[in-house]
């Protein structure tokens, strides 16, 4: 925002208002009652599988939300938190928490407060299991690998932004015989993840993951909205690759220049 | 706007008295709003809270102006948020105090550990601080020396730290058991002999002119990064995309389902 600030254009307008209102239809239609498919998750499947593999040795979970503050990644982080609280809570299993957002601290200390409430264990709750540790990538990354050598962690989640501690966090992981399921929408991290970690939520299964997990008609709505959306993508992509092939065989003609007017050139960004 | 500006002087305490008041006010309110009252206060302040960010985007600027109303404001908006995010920091930080406290009190296993973290806080605290209030070679050079001389070595030393990771994660996981790993193997050997000089040597006897040109390694290297991998990582950036925004719009909305969005306040 400030200099240089794009706003949108009617493109924008009509896009974005197509995906907006797949998204608000399918949410309506679920809470009508609509039977919705969602396909099978390997990573998010075995939440609930690793939490037990922690409970059967007697090991704390690790929870690491990445380095992100209080933005959409952040809060899907929460709600995934949330569901591996109250599943671990069942079997009074240790969950510790390592934020390197203070903001991020705040609703983390409040999502695991009404995650053992909700699930009849509040005594479970304890402030020292969630830490905030620093802002700092790296220093946050050796009090991370500090927790999982000195807890000795079963489990490790990473559910969240990560940039170059990933590898850090989860080498470390791995020495310890930690099981771990990582999730993140940076795609530079994905290979990372992928080749030390037990399973890789990639792009945007990580967003999936609230309605994967809960199955509440609303957020199922919503992912099926999305994928409505992906459709619209997919529609603007074929579109562009039509013009370029025509422009390449029909330079100047009535089409090119039709499509360039009224399409193309909403996608300039100067 | 002139209410937002900086305050010398009687102002200055002015506002920060009237601010505190005001802070304390509204805290006051929202404990004595009946529960059935609180959620939607709360989902209205986050749909105002959304509704500024969106119409900054999508309101257009008025004919002859490069920023709409919502761009002009945005300095002021983000000062409150930075506000706020101080005092998150101030919580974070009792946080921590608390833990290692706890963990030094009672001498727990590795105590140590919060010895050091309370001699760094303080420190670093402390020397910041002074480099602040005065201007001396020795308070300058102390924290030269803690944050140029120590911070930013160790935090080198965790970076350096991914080059080996990465080779024991390689060794540990880069089998070649199915196709699809054995082209995952072909392509990432391509692409490290192609970003070395080594790797450009192997086939720099092709003339860069001919018509097996394309099979330079630094040629195929380049082709499978721009290309396949490049399409790849867009795919995915659209999905997170649409992901983030379908998140989005249901955290506006105050549509978000789970126990810590739909507990009673």
């Amino acid at each position: 925002m400030g200099e240089g600030t794009i706003y949108a254009n009617p493109l924008v307008y009509i896009v974005e208002g197509a995906i907006v209102l797949f998204i608000l239809v399918n949410i309506i239609l679920a809470r009508r009652g609509k039977k919705l498919f969602i396909r099978r998750i390997p990573g998010l499947a075995s939440l609930d599988e690793a939490v037990g593999r922690a409970t059967e040795m007697g090991r704390p979970i690790l929870y690491a939300p990445g380095v992100h503050g209080v933005d959409i990644v952040g809060l899907q982080s929460m709600a995934i938190l949330s569901h591996i609280i109250t599943h671990a809570a069942k079997y009074s299993t240790r969950v510790i928490v390592t934020v390197a957002e203070p903001l991020l601290y705040t609703v983390a200390d409040e999502v695991a407060r009404d995650a053992y409430n909700a699930a009849g264990t509040p005594e479970q709750y304890s402030t020292d299991d969630i830490r905030y540790l620093t802002d700092r990538q790296f220093a946050w990354a050796s009090g991370v690998v500090g927790t999982i050598h000195r807890e000795k962690v079963a489990t490790a989640f990473y559910f969240g932004a990560f940039f170059a501690e990933s590898l850090i966090l989860t080498e470390n992981g791995q020495m310890v015989g930690a099981i771990q399921i990582a999730g993140t929408p940076q795609t530079t991290q994905i290979p990372f993840f992928l080749a030390t970690c037990d399973y890789t939520i990639i792009g945007d299964e990580y967003f999936a993951a609230s309605a994967y997990l809960s199955r509440e008609p609303t957020l199922l709505g919503s992912l099926v909205g999305q994928d409505f959306g992906k459709v619209v993508m997919i529609a603007l992509i074929l579109i562009g690759n039509l013009y370029f092939v025509l422009d390449w065989l029909m330079p100047d003609s009535g089409v090119v220049n039709l499509m360039k007017d009224y399409f193309i050139n909403y996608f300039q960004v100067d | 706007m002139e209410f937002f500006a900086s305050k010398t002087g009687l102002a200055y305490w002015i506002y920060i008295s009237a601010s505190l008041i005001l802070g304390g006010v509204i805290l006051w309110a929202l404990c004595v709003v009946p529960p059935k009252f609180r959620k939607p206060i709360v989902i209205l302040v986050t749909f105002i809270s959304g509704l500024y960010l969106s119409l900054e985007f999508l309101v257009q600027p008025p004919a002859g102006q490069e920023q709409n109303w919502f761009t002009r404001k945005w300095p002021d908006v983000s000062n409150v948020i930075i506000v706020i995010a101080a005092f998150a920091l101030l919580i974070g930080t009792v946080n921590l105090l608390s833990i290692h406290g706890k963990a030094l009190w009672k001498r727990r296993e590795n105590w140590y550990n919060s010895l050091a973290f309370f001699i760094a806080f303080i420190a670093i605290m402390a020397a910041g601080f002074a480099r602040d209030s005065y201007d001396g070679p020795v308070v300058q050079q102390t924290f030269n020396i803690l944050f140029n001389g120590l911070f930013m070595p160790m935090q080198a030393t965790m970076f350096s730290l991914i080059a080996f990771y990465i080779v024991s994660a390689a060794y540990r996981a880069f089998r070649i058991r199915t196709i699809e790993s054995g082209l995952m193997m072909g392509a990432a050997a391509i692409i490290m002999l192609a970003l070395v000089p080594v790797g450009t040597y192997i086939t720099a006897w092709i003339p860069e002119d001919s018509m097996f040109a394309f099979l330079r390694l630094e040629r195929i290297g380049y082709w499978i990064l721009v290309l396949p991998n490049m399409a790849v990582q867009r795919a995915i950036a659209f999905g997170i995309a649409v992901g983030a925004l379908a998140t989005g719009l249901r955290i506006w909305l105050s549509l978000e389902r789970g126990s810590f969005f739909e507990r009673e306040l």
